[in-house]
């Protein structure tokens, strides 16, 4: 009757054979299983390699040195203090990795705001503060399947179903462009996000969007072409058949005219970055 | 006599959690949340991750209504209580709730990122971070 689950596996693709024909349901989106592993093990592995000067330098590249350990933060593998840790016996001055400590007080502070709202996560948690009232319950398919026509849309629409994992500058482009361009409820792109992300964490993950949408900030967070093609190194512009005449050409105040003309104006200034 | 039973949730995968720390030698269970897994869409390659967190764990695993599951292994082993790893989740307070009924839980902590107990205004990130920062950089902080 009560029986355990299988815990002998003589190699990974015998395992995920496995937990395909357990879970047939999830294993219908996924093709394939991404490389990141789970475990103790990998997580030290994972800790190891981080490097956090160049990681305050780098951060918002999307090559730049990021740590890869939401997974495991996430579930408890590693602890926020443990990473803290490791990562203070690196550097010879403290500042040296005060942006990742930083970061990592981010997650902190959304478990904490979670841990007071509960399922209230799942609500506006402010007034939304676009001008607009109405937005679409549900996510367009042409951003499910990655067929938007936009190469940078599409990509990180790929990368986040194949791998489960998006670099935070993606995550916050690819939540804008759902909510502010394409005008949908920001609880469509942030469920779509906890299917797939490896890290997926409910208070993370929508107050996060919600930090986007302008429900738990002071304004909507929008990005323009030149942002994403200078922290991209231009890699998704060059191949786009949209180049030079996509959605997010122009200066900062032309796009925010564009996205938000009933919003009250302010003095104009690119938006504020986590 | 005493005899422990560890809920390992996925709010604390790591073979150093608290709970498990505590009770070595107790017998340990994760549960599939069935429900849970449904009602997210959660995809395969998140569940493979958790599996083979799992599989560096001294768990049992199985899959169902998490608090029934529970219950039934805590009957099976014998235990007198149970003991767990504390998470915000809302739902993990449902499933505590319905435990008491039957068993004494005790929710150990997790490890605290901020030396600096108390409470924070979270109004917004910078105005807990301007406290936060004094207690976020460890002991030396
Ligand atoms: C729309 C959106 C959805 C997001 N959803 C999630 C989610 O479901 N789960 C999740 O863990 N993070 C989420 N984030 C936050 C952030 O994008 C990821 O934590 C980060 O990109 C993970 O990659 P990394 O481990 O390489 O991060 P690094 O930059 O290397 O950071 C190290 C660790 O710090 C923490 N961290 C860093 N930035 C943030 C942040 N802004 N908020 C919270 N924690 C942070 C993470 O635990 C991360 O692993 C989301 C961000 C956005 C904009």
């Amino acid at each position: 009757m009560n029986q355990d689950m299988r815990r002998d596996f003589a190699s990974r693709g015998e395992l995920i054979a496995y937990l395909r024909e357990q879970f047939p349901e999830a294993a219908q989106g996924d093709e394939q299983v991404p490389a990141q592993r789970g475990g103790r093990r990998a997580a030290e592995a994972a800790l190891q390699a981080v490097r956090p000067h160049a990681y305050g330098k780098t951060r918002n590249f999307l090559d730049g040195a990021v740590t890869r350990l939401s997974a495991y933060l996430r579930h408890g593998v590693l602890s926020l203090a443990e990473v803290r840790d490791h990562a203070l016996r690196q550097v010879r001055q403290r500042e040296e990795a005060a942006k990742l400590v930083n970061e990592l007080a981010w997650r902190d502070y959304w478990q904490r705001v979670y841990a007071e709202i509960g399922d209230g996560i799942w609500r506006d948690r402010e007034p939304i503060k676009t001008g607009h009232t109405r937005y679409a319950d549900a996510l367009p398919q042409d951003i499910q399947q990655g067929e938007t026509g936009l190469a940078c849309i599409d990509a990180f629409s790929r990368e986040l179903r194949e791998t489960g994992y998006l670099h935070n500058h993606a995550r916050m482009w690819l939540a804008a462009y759902i909510v502010h361009w394409r005008r949908v409820r920001w609880q469509a792109g942030a469920r779509w996000f906890l299917q797939h992300l490896l890290d997926g964490d409910p208070a993370s993950n929508n107050l996060s969007w919600q930090w986007v949408a302008s429900t738990f900030s002071h304004k909507p967070y929008f990005f323009n072409r030149e942002n994403l093609e200078k922290y991209t190194a231009g890699i998704y512009c060059r191949g786009c058949p949209l180049a030079g005449h996509c959605d997010f050409e122009g200066r900062y105040e032309e796009i925010e005219a564009r996205l938000f003309p009933n919003r009250p104006a302010e003095p104009a200034s690119p938006p504020r970055r986590r | 006599m005493e005899k422990a039973l560890i809920w390992v949730h996925g709010d604390c995968l790591s073979p150093h959690n608290p709970a498990l720390l505590a009770q070595p030698s107790a017998p340990a269970l994760w549960v599939w949340d069935e429900a849970l897994l449904a009602s997210y869409g959660v995809t395969l390659k998140r569940i493979v991750f958790i599996y083979e967190c799992l599989l560096e764990l001294p768990v049992h695993i199985r899959r169902g209504e998490v608090a029934t599951e529970l219950l039934h292994f805590a009957e099976e082993h014998g235990a007198t209580h149970i003991l767990t790893t504390g998470s915000p989740s809302p739902r993990f307070a449902e499933i505590c709730a319905r435990l008491e009924q039957r068993y004494p839980v005790e929710v150990l902590p997790g490890p605290p990122f901020l030396s600096g107990g108390g409470r924070y205004d979270l109004k917004r990130f910078a105005r807990y971070w301007a406290r936060a920062q004094h207690h976020a950089f460890g002991d030396s902080g």
